[in-house]
């Protein structure tokens, strides 16, 4: 259920170079005691997540988490064609969202990255300006690499459905080197492919804040997948504070129906909520040793 | 046995709830279930490495491994022997 008393989003543009970007504000419900800015997935695996994004941001904002959704250059109703899109535009953005939202709350923001958007906001957040205060992970692209080649598979499976299909990944992946190709309906330029394939969450620097990792699964029995153990725990042995929780339910990423994810939602709502308390609890000490002294 | 589990495992990847369940070998897949669109064929074939530990090359994303519910399961079978 989300709270019929969760303020209303407001939407305004944000200058950014070039253009603007559409952005969708939650604020909290209250007095806002933390923040977090919103990375979407790359492609289709956005405008599939909306739903599930949107409510989730709603059920933070009305726990008193401020939420900030912006569409990145080239997506959603932001300026630019996502054929020209970059990622270093994309961490730019990043950045001024992430200064936008600090400034408006007066909080450390945290980053919630879903899918490609996760691993952006991890490289985003190895040289950010502004400190991040938490990471809020949905199954996270780890492997660059490994995420093209399913944008490959992803336009090879629709040659198939279109009753074609005569190239193979290889030779596709030769094409995108020389210009931009269509994959499932999203010009994807070279430059932009390089980036993707360059990036491995294993290689940047172990996030410096907590990281909330959820992992949708098929069924309760299920643990996450090995690479995703892996790296929560190659991350803990670099002195990371990781929490890495699989959660039966829809990806709502790829569903062909949209999906709500409501259990990964009441998750992530709760791992939230025990910030939240640990926040509240640390700032009565704070209240409380002030006034000891005052006394 | 790799019918079930294939069958099985479409339904889940698909969300088709009951209707999966009346799936039989003979069922066509390809261009007769709306739900198998291509991210649900990358979804499927993700799925399937995951589930049988089994590895997909790109020419095995053909019209005839995907043709019926059986074709699916047979490729899986034979993935799985190799």
């Amino acid at each position: 259920m989300i709270p019929a008393s969760s303020p209303r989003a407001e939407n305004f543009f944000l200058p950014a170079a070039p253009g603007q970007r559409y952005c969708l504000y939650h604020p909290a419900a209250g007095v806002p005691k933390a923040a977090l800015l919103y990375v979407a997935p790359f492609g289709e695996e956005m405008n599939r997540t909306r739903r599930a994004a949107a409510l989730q941001a709603r059920a933070l904002a009305a726990q008193g988490v401020a939420v900030l959704q912006i569409d990145l250059y080239g997506s959603g109703d932001s300026d630019g064609e996502f054929g020209d899109a970059s990622w270093q535009t994309w961490k730019q953005d990043l950045a001024l969202a992430h200064a936008w939202l600090a400034a408006k709350t007066g909080r450390a923001v945290g980053l919630w990255g879903v899918r490609l958007g996760a691993l952006l906001a991890l490289d985003y957040a190895s040289n950010a300006a502004l400190p991040v205060a938490r990471f809020v992970f949905w199954q996270p692209v780890l492997r660059g690499a490994v995420y093209l080649n399913q944008l490959l598979r992803l336009r090879l499976a629709g040659e198939m459905l279109a009753g074609g299909g005569a190239v193979d990944s290889r030779q596709l992946r030769a094409a995108l080197r020389e210009q931009a190709q269509e994959i499932g309906g999203y010009d994807v330029a070279p430059a932009m492919a390089d980036a993707i394939e360059s990036l491995d969450a294993g290689k940047l620097a172990a996030p410096d804040a907590p990281v909330h990792w959820f992992e949708v699964v098929a069924d309760a029995e299920r643990p996450a997948p090995p690479p995703a153990l892996q790296l929560a725990d190659s991350w803990r042995a670099r002195g990371a504070q990781v929490a890495l929780q699989a959660v039966p339910d829809q990806p709502c990423w790829a569903t062909p129906e949209i999906a709500e994810c409501p259990q990964l939602r009441a998750a992530t709502t709760a791992a939230i909520a025990e910030v939240l308390q640990a926040i509240g609890a640390g700032a009565a000490r704070t209240a409380a040793k002030a006034e000891a002294r005052d006394a | 046995m790799t019918l079930d589990q294939t069958r099985d495992l479409l339904t889940d990847t698909l969300n088709l709830g009951e209707a999966g369940k009346h799936l039989t070998a003979e069922s066509p897949l390809l261009g007769a279930l709306p739900e198998l669109d291509s991210m649900a064929v990358v979804s499927l074939i993700a799925a399937m490495e995951d589930r049988f530990g089994i590895v997909i090359d790109d020419d095995d994303i053909s019209a005839s491994t995907f043709e019926t519910l059986g074709s699916l399961a047979a490729f899986v079978e034979q993935k799985s022997v190799q």
